[in-house]
């Protein structure tokens, strides 16, 4: 190394690398909104609290989509888990909700291991595939398990289709979960996801989370400049699993019931076309992607009825309409706009 | 003779009845610049792509400095000191100069698995970074992404980042190629910079280049190796001549 003191750190483009990860103004603009949102509209406490943990596991998604480029369908195989394992706990006596948290984290790491063991192996399709199967297997494995024998004795285990009801003990003993009108469980939810996007956010701003970006961009290149590709894939893909176990987690301790809807593939679907919607590797991506979904979903429900044609006929619209008119999402056309006003060049590109 | 930088032993592979690589003997000794020539098929990348691990041989061994690495893999290969640069650009395409560098540092200096600091924690790395971006004069282009650069540029792109990663043994498969000629000097400038120890080895069509930078030459022809020699010795050769040179005349 040279002694000189790091010379060429002044240039524009240094300076890129040395403050990315640095915070900007209008960073503090969903908070403001999430916040807002619980005052203005105290009847839609509920839709706003999905929303929040549908940014959370749109964020691991993106976290292993939008960065590292392995596109999964079936990342409900960790957020069902840490649903279950959350409703599980409850149901069977711990009804603590932040240790079920951090279980429900621990378990979707576990299988996150097992599956990413396997899956990261493969590429493309295959791997796109396989990600499906294995959600797909624990989806029919919760359903068989909706009652279990114990000592010749039925016990209702995960419930199957029906689910089960369970209830948690109030937050660090202090903040009961409210069923009516969801303020705790809003502010629970919202602070989960500020903690867990503070996490995503300094990953990516990391010299790990640029090496992600360069297996995206380029793995042929990654292999030749020494990089343990497939350790750097496992390990972001276990992180991902584990914050899209706690978003499930959330999801089922905030509404005190789960369904095996946990594992659907459905859902899967709808988290991936979320952060394409919203634009991927770019993280708020996830919070305008799964916002402007779930409102969709709602709204269209409202106007047009709950026949899943309509619905299914205005997601698929919009989604093709993105991908045709907006192929860097709904952010990627703010991110233009932005920047042909203030004479930059667009930043780096998805 | 000291120990080879880099040997080859009945290297063999095959891909169904084409035989790519013919029981290839061959060593680089330290500080060695050495070119492979051979017309077109003749199994020059894919003979990197054996030294690098990229390809697997049916048969033989690759030895870095002495120690057996034909079982390992292709990122471990890099971090014992081999570096390469690719036939055609294999750059990340969406990033900047400057990005596309600091990668290569990063791995290199064995920051790329930090998670929890941000990359300008750092600064010596990125300032490694600027430093080879200066060395190959693609301070202008700093924040162009690649996809943007013209291809000659890109070339340089290709080199810096081997640079980087300070090998024991580069291999350079036709770095030239693509680059306008005015900037061809840089790329050899870059090279000849580089510690006298460093063992060279460069694929190249320009015999131009070839003469200019070996000191030896290895012709292959159809996977096998068909003489190696002094820059000279090759050059008058007539078996060469009349598989390669001669050929290249008529053509």
């Amino acid at each position: 190394m040279p002694s000189q003191q790091h010379a060429g750190l002044n240039t524009a483009a240094a300076q890129d690398l040395m403050r990315g990860h640095r915070f900007r103004w209008y960073e503090v603009l969903p908070w403001v909104i999430a916040i807002a949102v619980f005052f203005a509209f105290p009847g839609y406490r509920l839709l706003a609290t999905q929303i929040l943990v549908m940014i959370m596991f749109a964020l691991s998604l993106d976290l292993i989509v939008g960065y590292a480029g392995i596109v999964s369908l079936g990342h409900t195989a960790f957020f069902g888990t840490g649903a279950y394992t959350a409703a599980l706990l409850a149901n069977n006596g711990w009804g603590e909700p932040l240790s079920a948290l951090l279980a429900a984290a621990v378990m979707a790491a576990i299988l996150g291991v097992i599956s990413g063991w396997i899956i990261l192996r493969t590429h493309g399709l295959t791997l796109l595939m396989l990600t499906m199967a294995f959600s797909i297997m624990l989806y029919e494995l919760a359903k068989d398990l909706d009652v279990i024998k114990i000592g010749g004795e039925e016990v209702t285990f995960t419930g199957g289709f029906d689910g089960i009801n369970f209830s948690n003990d109030a937050i660090l003993g202090l903040f009961e979960f409210d069923a009516v009108w969801y303020g705790v469980n809003y502010w629970y939810a919202l602070v989960i996801l500020f903690a867990g996007f503070l996490v995503i956010r300094t990953i990516v701003h990391a010299p790990f989370g640029r090496a992600l970006i360069g297996i995206r961009e380029n793995v042929d290149r990654m292999h030749a400049v020494g990089s343990p590709v497939f350790r750097r894939k496992l390990v972001v893909y276990v992180i991902s699993a584990a914050i899209a176990g706690v978003a499930g987690a959330i999801f089922v301790q905030v509404q005190g019931n789960i369904t095996i809807g946990v594992y659907e593939f459905e859902l899967a679907g709808n988290v991936l076309i979320m952060i394409i919607l919203g634009g991927t590797g770019r993280l708020y991506g996830a919070f305008i992607g799964a916002t402007v979904f779930t409102i969709l979903e709602n709204f269209t429900e409202h106007v047009l009825g709950t026949d899943p044609p309509y619905w299914e006929l205005t997601v698929g619209l919009t989604l093709v309409l993105t991908v045709l008119f907006a192929p860097r999402g709904l952010l990627g056309i703010f991110e233009s706009v932005f920047a042909s006003r203030s004479g930059r060049t667009a930043g780096r590109t998805a | 003779m000291s120990q080879p930088a880099l040997e080859t032993r009945d290297l063999h592979k095959a891909f169904g009845a084409l035989v790519v690589a013919n029981d290839i003997d061959f060593a680089l000794q330290p500080g060695a610049r050495h070119a492979i020539i051979g017309p077109n098929g003749a199994g020059k990348t894919t003979f990197v792509n054996l030294i690098t691990g990229v390809l697997k041989p049916d048969s033989g061994h690759v030895l870095l400095g002495g120690k057996d690495i034909t079982a390992l893999a292709q990122a471990e290969r890099v971090k014992r000191g081999i570096a390469r640069t690719f036939q055609i650009n294999t750059l990340f395409g969406g990033l900047t100069v400057l990005e596309n560098l600091y990668l290569a540092v990063s791995e290199h200096m064995g920051v790329a698995g930090l998670m929890f600091r941000p990359a300008g924690a750092r600064p010596d790395v990125v300032a490694e970074a600027v430093r080879l971006m200066e060395m190959l004069k693609l301070g202008d282009d700093a924040r162009t992404t690649i996809a943007e650069l013209p291809y000659g540029r890109q070339r340089l792109v290709e080199i810096a980042i081997a640079l980087a990663l300070e090998p024991k043994v580069l291999l350079l498969d036709e770095p030239a190629a693509g680059v306008p000629s005015a900037e061809s000097h840089i790329l050899l400038d870059a090279v000849a910079g580089l510690p006298p120890e460093v063992a060279v080895l460069i694929i190249e069509h320009d015999m131009d280049v070839v003469f200019r930078f070996a000191h030896s030459i290895t012709v292959l022809v159809s996977g096998a190796v068909l003489i190696t020699g002094t820059p000279d010795e090759i050059a008058d050769n007539a078996e060469v001549r009349a598989v390669y040179l001669g050929e290249q005349a008529r053509g």
